[in-house]
């Protein structure tokens, strides 16, 4: 393969579809049904809160988070292809119902080794219906998961955000220039994922970032990605319901006749940030690697000598839906690297020497803009 | 930075000891009401344990668990389906042989006899190395169809089932031959000592790298159920192993007629020689296998006499203690002939006590036979044939160092501090539910003034001379006087302190119910100071994303562990056979099953196979001894298999508690028909 045409770049649609473990072999069904050679699988939990009586009602309501076991499915299709395909999705797996599942596509740009066939002209695809929200944000923050203990997803929960999607990784960058001593700081991370009205994002985020504690040594990183269109599960509370229909399925409903979620937009007291304010939109970018599990940490080092600040890594799964592949390598990995876009063209330029290097290897890059990058690092 | 990282490690698990700690403490001060002794030694081997099994876990964490992953990752893209065959069989094989599992075993069966029990004492004592051999072959053999398992992405249910049916039968029929039916218990507990504290994170570590490159997305329950199948099989081939064995072993003889010259030629093929023959009938045998062996009262003496003399009464006594064996084993006439022969000894009796150089050695050799050949095996295999290394190599090398200092200084902790403490409990414990007041220490009154005796009269109208001693707190009381034991020559006079029972004749109820808290608090304690435990935890935690908690594993684990003994020690004391009490809990254990979810099935059967491990092994066998001892049963098998049961029981009914409660958050089954149908 020449070194002048490869790696090729072009603007696709990265979805991501998280439903309930129970229900992930009806979305592998759906999926392989319309044609997808492939998808990655990230186990996540979701977080909701219970309400519960204290002690026969009578010390009143108690509320406590409640874990749900979830799977994330990820893969990229043609941009063109991302509506119809989402419409179709939201339908077969009725994920216009609180609860049901988070479903959203996200522009990048992409280069992989090897490029997947375009979909199938979907013949199965069912006109679109009803009304797909399309001012999302996706903002993404990245925790020590010792000390951390849900912090975020609890915040997010009590601000009425959204039902956060949380999964594992592991830190991975600085640590490793520490030597032997690094085995006294604990790489478990926490990435926590939370759609959100692109209105209130900013909003959203300083409360977060303010609350959450984050503008601390080792708070972590929070950070807004655009999002296309997506559905957002907003079943944030489970347990005892007094009406016929709870609070967040009336919002469901007024946003599907509003077409949009700007009705709801809220009005956040202007408090100035402690310390320094989040960078501005468009400054940064989330690059982000798929590579067989093990690979990662030539692409973790290429990206330190390129000038990346660190890398978080999170172990997915490849799943074969054409049921044909004999591959006994299966296990992947996944690294994000988020870097100031001025970084960005040299980053990408090692890291698509490391894809060229493994070019029989499936890997793949993606990159996305992101905004609004705060860590107690930058500031 | 370092210490802030050692602290929250040591304290840690200074939290998963305390409670076994503070439990046996409280136990022995309030229950059996005397104090700690050498509680300076003690609280130093504790000390030993808390860093030990700091160093262990994070030794586990570093190295040996992603050492193992690495190799189940690479092993499917690499190689074939018999080279991973092969190399299961290979570290079954090998992982029982690191294991100190026999040793265990065989303390376990101090007092197996093969007069009782031949066919038990022939696997334990005459070939140990083939019932090894054949524990490692099961061991082997489960690891090998686990990762067929894993390949293929079979459910785990589809082995569990089966298997289980084959080893419940088996044992069924065990039970209709009267030789076969003592090995049942053995057979049972080999199942659960086999899975030691390295072999279960590397087995466990390599067969979640097996199912992560497999990429099965049915069945692979994330590549769990080797250890439930370690602990499985290994029960069905000591079974087959003792079948085959069965016809050319001896059936079972009254002691007086094994030891009988005139039966030495049958009593060769178990004993082999005339020094070990002594040994037994010193060590497990009573005066009339002492007298069956020596037919001349002259020999007979000599023999009791040579007691007296440190190397003879190491070699004849072994592990047992004098003091112990003058109580449990010596009739009243052969405490007497001991007597007199100590009396003619002119410095009395010597007491080593255990050197620290000593304990420490033993335990490194100890744990180098534990972590190298099995990590050894893992690197060569990775180097070799699957030409990889490890991820962050440095790690791993210090991980592996880390578990072997972590395995040293917990063994040498445990043999110091937890173990004797644990002894000290678990001896005493048959004081607590047997009514036979026990001696407790003796007076050497000189000179003693016989007038100082007077009558005391009782119901029957006739007089019990007694005399006057002050009891602990200064108060005179009045005690009977033996006449036996006061000589006139020289005006002593031996008074025998006896400590009466705790709670009345009998088997009392407080009394058994204090023994069955005893079991509990201690299976329960020593569970969660168990490092595989905390592997397996985190493991699950891991793979759930946190929805199943670590935390919460551990107490499912525990409490199942805890319940195990209680049964166990239940079926010691009421003499239940073993079957009877397997065959409803498999039975329930596979209802659960079949109700539960893949995962679940995988993590809970796994859970069995952890819970026996360095902390609880010498725990629970104090325990057992101290029952069995108690009342003079066989053996003291069958606990472990017990504890190995309940937990699975317990973590199916945690797990099946989780899912309930997360199942109010699935999207009901309906939405998603209405869904299609729309």
């Amino acid at each position: 393969m020449p070194a002048d045409s490869w790696p090729t770049w072009e603007t696709r649609a990265r979805i991501t579809l998280a439903v309930h473990q129970a229900q992930s072999e009806q979305a592998l069904r759906t999926l392989a049904a319309l044609g997808l050679p492939a998808v990655l699988i990230e186990k996540a939990r979701c977080v909701r809160l219970r309400l519960h009586n204290r002690l026969w009602r009578l010390l009143g309501l108690d509320m406590e988070l409640s874990d749900s076991p979830m799977e994330m499915f990820r893969w990229s299709v043609a941009a063109a292809e991302a509506m119809p395909l989402l419409h179709h999705l939201a339908r077969a797996l009725d994920l216009r119902t609180p609860g049901n599942g988070t479903l959203y596509a996200q522009e990048v740009r992409e280069c992989a080794a090897l490029r997947p066939p375009a979909l199938p002209a979907l013949p199965g695809l069912a006109p679109p219906t009803g009304h797909l929200p399309t001012d999302l944000t996706l903002i993404t923050g990245i925790q020590s998961v010792s000390g951390a203990e849900d912090t975020l997803p609890r915040l997010a929960l009590l601000l009425g955000a959204g039902v956060p999607i949380v999964s594992r990784g592991q830190g991975a960058g600085v640590r490793d220039r520490l030597g032997l001593i690094r085995i006294t700081i604990p790489p478990e991370k926490e990435l926590v994922q939370l759609i959100v009205p692109t209105h209130d994002a900013d909003g959203l985020q300083a409360l977060l970032i303010e609350e959450g504690r984050l503008d601390r040594p080792g708070g972590g990183i929070l950070y807004q990605t655009p999002v296309r269109a997506g559905l957002m599960d907003s079943l944030l509370r489970l347990g005892r319901q007094e009406h016929a229909a709870s609070l967040e399925q009336i919002i469901a409903a007024i946003d599907d006749l509003k077409q949009g979620t700007t009705w709801r937009k809220r009005v956040f007291d202007g408090r100035p940030l402690p310390g320094r304010r989040p960078t501005a939109a468009g400054t940064h970018r989330e690059i982000c690697f798929v590579c067989p599990d093990g690979d990662g940490d030539a692409f973790v080092q290429a990206a330190m000598e390129a000038g990346a600040p660190g890398a978080t890594l999170s172990r997915v799964q490849l799943v074969d839906l054409t049921g044909q592949a004999e591959s006994r390598n299966m296990a992947r990995e996944r690294g994000i690297i988020c870097v100031p876009a001025q970084r960005e063209a040299s980053l990408l330029e090692a890291l698509s020497r490391v894809l060229a290097a493994n070019a029989d290897s499936h890997g793949l890059l993606q990159v996305i803009e992101a905004s609004f990058l705060f860590s107690h690092q930058a500031s | 930075m370092i210490w802030t990282y050692a602290r929250q490690r040591l304290a840690e698990q200074a939290r998963a000891v305390a409670f076994i700690v503070l439990y046996l403490v409280l136990f022995q001060l309030v229950v059996l009401q005397t104090v700690p002794k050498g509680a300076g030694r003690v609280a130093g081997g504790l000390g030993m344990v808390v860093v030990g099994l700091a160093f262990f876990l994070e030794g586990l964490f570093l190295g040996l668990m992603p050492l193992g992953e690495r190799v189940g990752q690479q092993l499917p893209q690499r190689t074939t389906l018999p080279v991973i065959l092969g190399f299961g069989l290979l570290l079954g094989v090998g992982a029982t042989l690191a294991e100190p599992a026999i040793a265990a075993l065989q303390t376990g069966g101090l007092t197996v006899t093969p007069w009782d029990a031949p066919l038990l004492y022939r696997l334990l004592e005459t070939e140990p190395e083939n019932l090894v051999i054949a524990v490692g072959a099961g061991v082997g053999v489960a690891v090998a169809a686990g990762m067929l398992r894993t390949w293929f992405g079979w459910s785990l249910k589809t082995l569990l089932f089966p298997t289980v049916g084959l080893v419940l039968g088996l044992s069924i029929f065990c039970t209709r031959d009267e030789n076969l039916a003592t090995i049942i218990n053995l057979a049972w507990d080999t199942g659960g000592v086999t899975t030691g504290p390295v072999t279960v994170p590397l087995v466990l570590s390599l067969g979640i790298g097996v199912s992560r490159s497999m990429g099965h997305r049915q069945g692979t329950a994330e590549g769990f159920g080797i250890i439930a199948l370690a602990s499985l099989f290994p029960v069905l081939s000591v079974l087959l192993f003792a079948i085959a064995l069965n016809h050319s072993t001896p059936r079972p003889a009254s002691e007086a007629e094994f030891f009988a010259p005139a039966n030495r030629e049958a009593a060769r093929r178990l004993v082999p020689t005339d020094e070990k023959l002594a040994r037994l009938a010193f060590q497990r045998g009573s005066e009339t296998a002492r007298r069956a062996l020596f037919p001349e009262a002259t020999q007979h003496a000599a023999a009791i006499a040579s007691l007296t003399m440190p190397a003879v009464r190491q070699a004849l006594l072994g592990p047992l203690a004098l003091e112990d064996w003058l109580l449990q084993r010596a009739s009243p006439a052969e405490q007497a002939l001991f007597k007199e022969a100590l009396a003619r000894q002119p410095d009395g009796l010597a007491h080593p006590a255990p050197a620290l150089g000593g304990v420490v050695l033993s335990a490194a050799g100890m744990a180098v036979r534990a972590v190298v050949p099995l990590v050894a095996l893992l690197l060569v295999v990775l180097v070799v044939i699957l030409r990889d290394r490890p991820r962050r190599p440095d790690e791993v090398l210090l991980g592996i160092a880390f578990s072997w200092v972590g395995m040293t200084v917990l063994t040498s902790g445990i043999a110091l501090g937890l173990g004797p403490l644990g002894d000290q409990v678990g001896r005493p414990l048959p004081r607590v539910f047997r009514s036979v007041p026990q001696e407790e220490g003796r007076l050497l009154l000189q000179p003693f003034d016989p007038a100082a005796v007077f009558p005391v009269y009782g119901r029957d109208g006739r007089a019990h001379p007694h005399f006057f001693l002050q009891n602990r707190a200064g108060e005179p009381v009045p005690v009977p006087f033996d006449p036996a034991r006061f000589d006139p020559a020289t005006g002593r006079y031996e008074h025998i302190v006896k400590r009466p029972p705790l709670f009345g004749p009998g088997l009392s109820l407080l009394g058994v119910a204090l023994v069955f808290l005893f079991a509990f608090g201690m299976g329960y304690g020593s569970t969660m100071a168990e490092p595989a435990l905390s592997a397996l935890g985190r493991s699950v935690e891991e793979l759930t994303v946190g929805t199943i908690k670590r935390g919460g594993v551990i107490q499912a684990v525990s409490l199942g562990v805890g319940l195990g003994l209680t049964v166990g020690v239940a079926r010691i004391l009421y003499h239940l056979p073993t079957v009877w009490l397997l065959v409803p809990a498999y039975g329930l254990l596979l209802v659960l099953t079949w109700l539960s979810e893949e995962d679940l099935t995988g993590f809970a059967w796994d859970a069995g196979g952890v819970t026996t491990g360095p902390v609880t092994v010498p725990l629970v066998l104090a325990m057992g001894l101290g029952i069995g001892n108690g009342l003079e049963v066989v053996d003291g098998f069958g606990i472990v298999a017990m504890a190995s049961v309940f937990p699975i029981i317990t973590m199916l009914l945690y797990g099946l508690l989780i899912r309930a409660r997360q199942r109010q958050s699935v999207p009901g089954q309906a939405a998603g028909e209405a869904g299609h149908a729309g």
